[in-house]
């Protein structure tokens, strides 16, 4: 493990997200200082340098997500100002031609000083709440994304045009909180998905949630009381896509302090129906969906908390899927999910053949509140980042054990010496 | 190597030594991002998601740190990767050969000795990778990425594993005794040169301590020429004895039978059941000789020569106890067990040697080349590659390759992972590999030996690898570089594009090589190089992609005016050519792409004054139904000049006919709510003013052909005199 390079300062406040563009070769980062930076590397001395800085938002930018290049070069934003920004990098002479009109949008604001290449395209402005999370769906589905935001709602956008990258239309919008799961044989108890967290009605909730996002976005600087039981805990977290084309649409939500994931399958043809929830509480893990609600009320009554960051890994050619999560119980956990089996069982009750997981993963070495896993492109190495400072990778063995595989802190080295070693390595920018 | 446990600690540092509560109270976190190009991320200071963060002053630095798990390969040691990547290779063709005639024939003598060769390849090669970094290590202190020492170690292990596993054909079933104690001779030199030189250069060299220890290891490691040369010196001893045993030990030394000498192995074991009566009748003699002669005054030389008649007698509590006292390994006291204790020792029989050995003498946990050789010496191929992954993953990789050609390890996958123990040693060096984005290829021909999971990985890697279509306009260092540039532009398939492009043919990975092209044509309509990104869109046979190319194309009319517009579509032109040849292209994005090469082609005419052939371009493009109803409001717009020119009446009757059919239907299919179909091209190109301008224009167009009639009938050009009056009264 070595450092290779440093940014002095990227953004004049906390950096909220940083994502590599396809090839690792460009970098967006936002912030809650409402611009989005665009930093592109120098391949001969691996020193990334600015390529253009906008505002792009009213308030904290709080993620932030390429889409595949063959769509062209194009960014989404979500903000806690409840939209989401559809961004394109033109060349400089086309920069007139940003196309007005489409649903709901305003015409295209120039960016700051006018020097930016990047032209805002669309915004989408469905959500009723803070939009914690926005990624664009696997290039074969088209050009799609989906977002979370903290009304409870997973929306889906498909772009209609891809040409003027203009026209967005909502074609799913799930309450995943609400969601049905499937109906399955009898001999379950069917508790149809009652959300634990209790918002009684869709419009209570949603009141609430704006009031607390109105809050949160003209109040930044109030402290929030940390902790479980918080208002703000509650809504939508987190989303990640299914790499793969063969199951279809299927994305991972997850929502609220229930401590689950949902994994929800979008179809064209029918409504969004859960296909599976991954629910570490004690109790059989990997249960069918309807069963993982009905657990909390009962039992041990676990504490609740919120899943916070869930990322499905590529697939690559596995017979199964991993799934890592971080939530505020300080758990890493990676989930090996088995997709139905091609034929439906017969014996079973409807026919209907199940996905099934279970935890094959579950570290607490963060010992708090996880804030993000992510995979490699290969599914290999899962990073993991926390509240403790650092930042842990993982890698399984051949068994498919998961193990500690290195990680990274801020910290000062006790040991200075070693950091006068990393010194030599690194290429200080700017 | 292995790096991967460690904790690194970014520089400059965010957090006091012992404060993290304090940054986290503060609102903050860590966070990270990890790179699609390499094994590296990007780690920030972030805002906590469960507490509203205080807002930082300016003055508060945001760093972004970027630290990575491999170090990239340094240059000799990518020549390293580069040149074993073609034995691996090669070893691939002969595992596929295998695999379409039967495994059978993968235990073939000739296939064996190809396999034996191959991996006798790479102990040669690990061998010189540990001579040159040696070398050149002294030189420039330090440079190497790995020590010399490290590659003597992939040599040691890989010799070993040669030795062990891969002995000649039809000898797996011979004793091993002979090659081991050449294998350790040759990697573990004891006693060292120097101390052989010191002691020959004596007089009385029997009178310095290190005489009979060193008499004693040449003994144990069957060095008989040293022994020989040694006991000769003994002759000037004063011990009458110990000269005559001397004289009778060194033809003993010198004829211990090796198995190589002998065509069978039965006259190897009666030659050498008849060597050890010898040294039997030389210790009865040892025996007989009195208490009294035993010690010349230095040393007690009875004592040393019978643990030497004791090595070569094979008593297993000698060669034990010299060995400790020599502060030999358990290496040296197997080995010596498979020369001494038990000639006939065979491979099968080792492991149970070793682990008695290994219960006295246990091997060094820290050290990793001792626990690949402890597991190879034990029989336990999968154990060794565990070790060898921590050691260097490269090691890992070739040697558990080598290892299922030889059906050495479990072929079938882990049920939990889905691989075999080859398939994820050799994935695990590729993900090495893929440190340095430069050595794709290799990476991605490692990955696709790995079956299903290898190959979706490699698809992986091969997608991402960066394709530098953007700056080649741009490169102006190096002629050589300049022409890679320019048969980019003129069309050709070249520098990264067209290697990835090879390597999907080669992989047939059509899917991946199709997307990869849709991204190039992408690339190429954002650089306005619309020719190449046709021929990728049609290299992807991606037509929806190739009508949005045309699109773009036509787009330029719109923004940038007809000049700009024929300059690209001379551009695209060619294609079209080629195009039509190819019979799988789709229609209609055919037709758009004739279309806006057709239109083009108006526009150029126009602007040499051509003005009779425009004319009859235009009507043609309505009459060959070429014309896109969307653009159908332009190209009636671009008639009014022609319609309205003053010295010849450009258009025949008919032709005029057809324009006003046009007229009508957009205005008739406008009224009935079609507008956006009919007039959003022409909306586009005039601007603001919408429907309604766009409206008024075409009125124009309207009043433009019913002077044109007028004209006409004066003139008496036109046709029938009843569809004549009939049109008049419709305009």
């Amino acid at each position: 493990m070595i450092q290779t390079g440093l940014i002095q300062r990227a953004h004049n406040d906390l950096v909220t997200d940083v994502t590599y563009d396809f090839y690792g070769l460009r970098l967006a980062t936002c912030s809650l200082d409402q611009r989005i930076k665009v930093w592109q590397v120098d391949e001969s001395n691996g020193n990334w340098n600015v390529e253009d800085d906008w505002k792009a938002h009213d308030a904290t930018v709080s993620k932030i997500s390429w889409a595949h290049p063959e769509f062209g070069t194009i960014l989404a934003s979500a903000s806690f100002d409840r939209t989401v920004k559809i961004w394109e990098q033109t060349s400089f002479a086309s920069t007139a031609d940003s196309q007005p009109n489409g649903a709901g949008t305003g015409s295209p604001q120039a960016t700051s000083g006018g020097s930016s290449r990047w032209v805002e395209r669309a915004v989408l402005v469905d959500a009723r709440g803070t939009v914690r999370a926005v990624e664009f769906a696997p290039h074969h589905f088209g050009l799609k994304l989906a977002t979370v935001s903290s009304d409870n709602h997973v929306r889906i956008y498909e772009c209609l045009e891809q040409s003027s990258l203009a026209t967005w239309q909502l074609s799913e919008e799930v309450d995943v909180s609400t969601l049905p799961s499937v109906s399955l044989s009898s001999s379950y108890s069917v508790a149809f998905a009652t959300p634990t967290q209790t918002s009684a009605t869709l419009e209570g909730a949603s009141a609430t949630l704006v009031a607390q996002a109105l809050q949160q976005s003209q109040n930044p600087a109030t402290q929030g009381r940390p902790g479980m039981g918080n208002r703000e805990a509650d809504g939508g977290w987190c989303i990640s896509w299914c790499k793969d084309r063969y199951w279809g649409e299927i994305i991972a939500a997850g929502c609220g302090i229930s401590g689950a994931i949902k994994i929800i399958q979008l179809s064209s043809s029918r409504r969004p129906t859960t296909l599976l929830t991954l629910d570490p509480s004690p109790s059989p893990a990997g249960l069918p969906a309807e069963a993982g609600t009905s657990l909390a009320s009962d039992g041990d009554t676990p504490i609740p908390f919120a899943i916070t960051s869930v990322a499905w890994a590529p697939t690559c050619g596995r017979s199964y899927h991993l799934i890592a999560t971080g939530g505020r119980d300080g758990h890493v956990r990676i989930w090996r999910v088995k997709p139905a089996e091609e034929e439906p069982d017969v014996e079973g009750e409807g026919g209907d053949s199940k996905w099934s997981a279970n935890v094959v993963a579950d570290f607490d070495h963060h010992k708090s509140a996880v804030g993000r896993v992510e995979w490699n492109i290969t599914g290999t190495v899962l990073s993991s980042a926390g509240n403790d400072g650092r930042v842990r990778l993982w890698k399984a063995t051949i068994g498919n054990v998961w193990r500690p595989a290195g990680s990274i802190g801020v910290e000062q080295s006790e040991d200075t010496q070693d950091a006068d070693v990393n010194m030599g390595e690194n290429a200080i920018a700017e | 190597m292995s790096s991967t446990n460690h904790h690194l600690n970014l520089f400059p540092p965010l957090i006091q030594v012992g404060q993290a509560e304090q940054f986290i109270q503060s609102g903050k976190t860590l966070s990270s991002a990890q790179s699609p190009l390499n094994q590296s991320y990007a780690v920030f200071p972030s805002a906590r998601t469960d507490v509203s963060s205080i807002k930082a002053s300016d003055v508060e630095e945001q760093p972004i740190f970027f630290a990575s798990s491999e170090t990239s390969p340094s240059s000799e040691r990518r020549l390293f990767i580069g040149d074993t990547s073609i034995i691996f290779a090669a070893l691939q063709n002969l595992t596929n050969t295998a695999q379409s005639r039967g495994q059978e024939w993968l235990h073939d003598q000739e296939t064996h000795n190809v396999i034996r060769k191959l991996t006798l390849d790479y102990v040669n090669f690990t061998r010189e990778c540990w001579i040159h970094t040696s070398q050149t290590s002294v030189q420039s202190q330090g440079s190497s990425q790995f020590s010399g020492d490290h590659y003597r170690s992939l040599y040691t292990c890989l010799a070993l594993f040669a030795v062990l596993y891969v002995p000649e054909y039809g000898y797996e079933d011979a004793p091993v005794g002979d090659d081991l104690m050449e294998w350790l001779n040759v990697h573990f030199i004891e006693p060292s040169t120097e101390e052989g030189d010191h002691l020959s250069g004596l007089d009385r060299p029997w009178e310095d301590e290190t005489f009979w220890p060193y008499l004693v290891r040449v003994t144990l490691r069957g060095l008989s020429k040293a022994a020989t040369f040694f006991l000769a010196t003994l002759s000037t001893h004063p011990s009458d004895n110990l000269r005559r045993l001397a004289q009778q030990l060194s033809p003993l030394l010198q004829s211990q039978p090796r198995l190589q000498s002998f065509e069978a192995e039965r006259d190897f074991a009666y030659a050498s059941h008849r060597w050890k009566d010898k040294v039997k009748a030389l210790r009865i003699e040892l025996d007989s000789v009195s208490e009294s002669d035993r010690h010349d005054g230095i040393e007690n030389w009875w004592d040393r020569l019978s643990d030497i008649v004791g090595i070569l007698e094979g008593r297993s509590e000698v060669i034990r106890r010299v060995c400790e006292d020599l502060g030999a390994d358990w290496r040296e006291i197997s080995v010596s067990w498979g020369v001494f204790a038990d000639a006939r020792l065979r491979r099968q029989d080792l492991p149970e040697v070793v682990s008695q050995v290994l219960d006295d003498m246990p091997q060094d946990p820290t050290n990793l080349e001792d626990m690949v050789h402890a597991a190879l010496f034990s029989g336990d191929p999968t154990k060794a590659l565990s070790h060898a992954a921590q050691l260097d993953p490269w090691l890992a990789a070739h040697m558990a390759d080598l290892m299922q050609a030889l059906s050495l390890i479990e072929k079938d996958a882990n049920e939990d992972s889905g691989l075999n123990i080859r398939d994820f040693h050799v994935l695990g060096y590729a993900q090495y590999l893929h440190a340095d984005p430069a050595l794709w290829r290799i990476t991605v021909a490692y990955m696709f030996s790995c079956g299903e999971t290898g190959v979706r990985s490699a698809d992986e890697v091969l997608l991402h690898v960066p394709l530098k279509l953007r700056f080649v306009g741009s490169i102006t260092h190096g002629q050589g570089e300049q022409n890679g540039g320019d048969n980019l532009k003129s069309g050709d398939l070249a520098g990264v594009v067209k290697d990835i492009n090879a390597t999907c043919y080669e992989y047939q990975r059509e899917e991946v090589r199709r997307t990869i092209c849709r991204i190039a044509a992408q690339t190429f309509v954002q650089e306005k190089e619309y020719g190449l990104a046709l021929s990728y869109s049609s290299s992807a046979e991606d037509w929806p992609g190739l009508g949005r190319v045309v699109d773009r194309v036509l787009q330029e009319y719109i923004t940038a005016g007809p000049e700009q517009f024929t300059r690209y579509v001379a551009g695209i032109a060619p294609s079209l050519q080629a195009l039509r040849m190819q019979s799988s292209a789709q229609g209609i994005f055919i037709h758009r792409l004739m279309f806006a090469v057709r239109y083009a082609e108006f526009h150029q005419r126009l602007g040499n004054q051509d003005l009779q052939d425009a004319a009859w371009d235009l009507v043609s493009m309505f009459q060959d139904g070429l014309a896109p109803k969307s653009w159908w409001a332009v190209l009636l717009c671009d008639s009014q000049q022609l319609l309205q020119h003053d010295v010849t009446l450009l258009f025949p009757y008919a032709s005029a006919c057809i324009l006003l059919q046009h007229l009508e239907e957009v205005i008739a299919r406008t009224d009935q709510g079609s507008g956006d179909e009919y007039l959003r091209v022409l909306i586009s190109k005039l601007g603001s003013g919408g429907t309604t301008e766009v409206l008024h224009a075409l009125q124009g167009v309207r009043l433009a052909l019913a002077k044109y009639f007028a004209r006409c009938t004066m003139i008496g050009t036109g046709g029938k005199q009843i569809m004549e009056r009939k049109f008049i009264a419709a305009v």
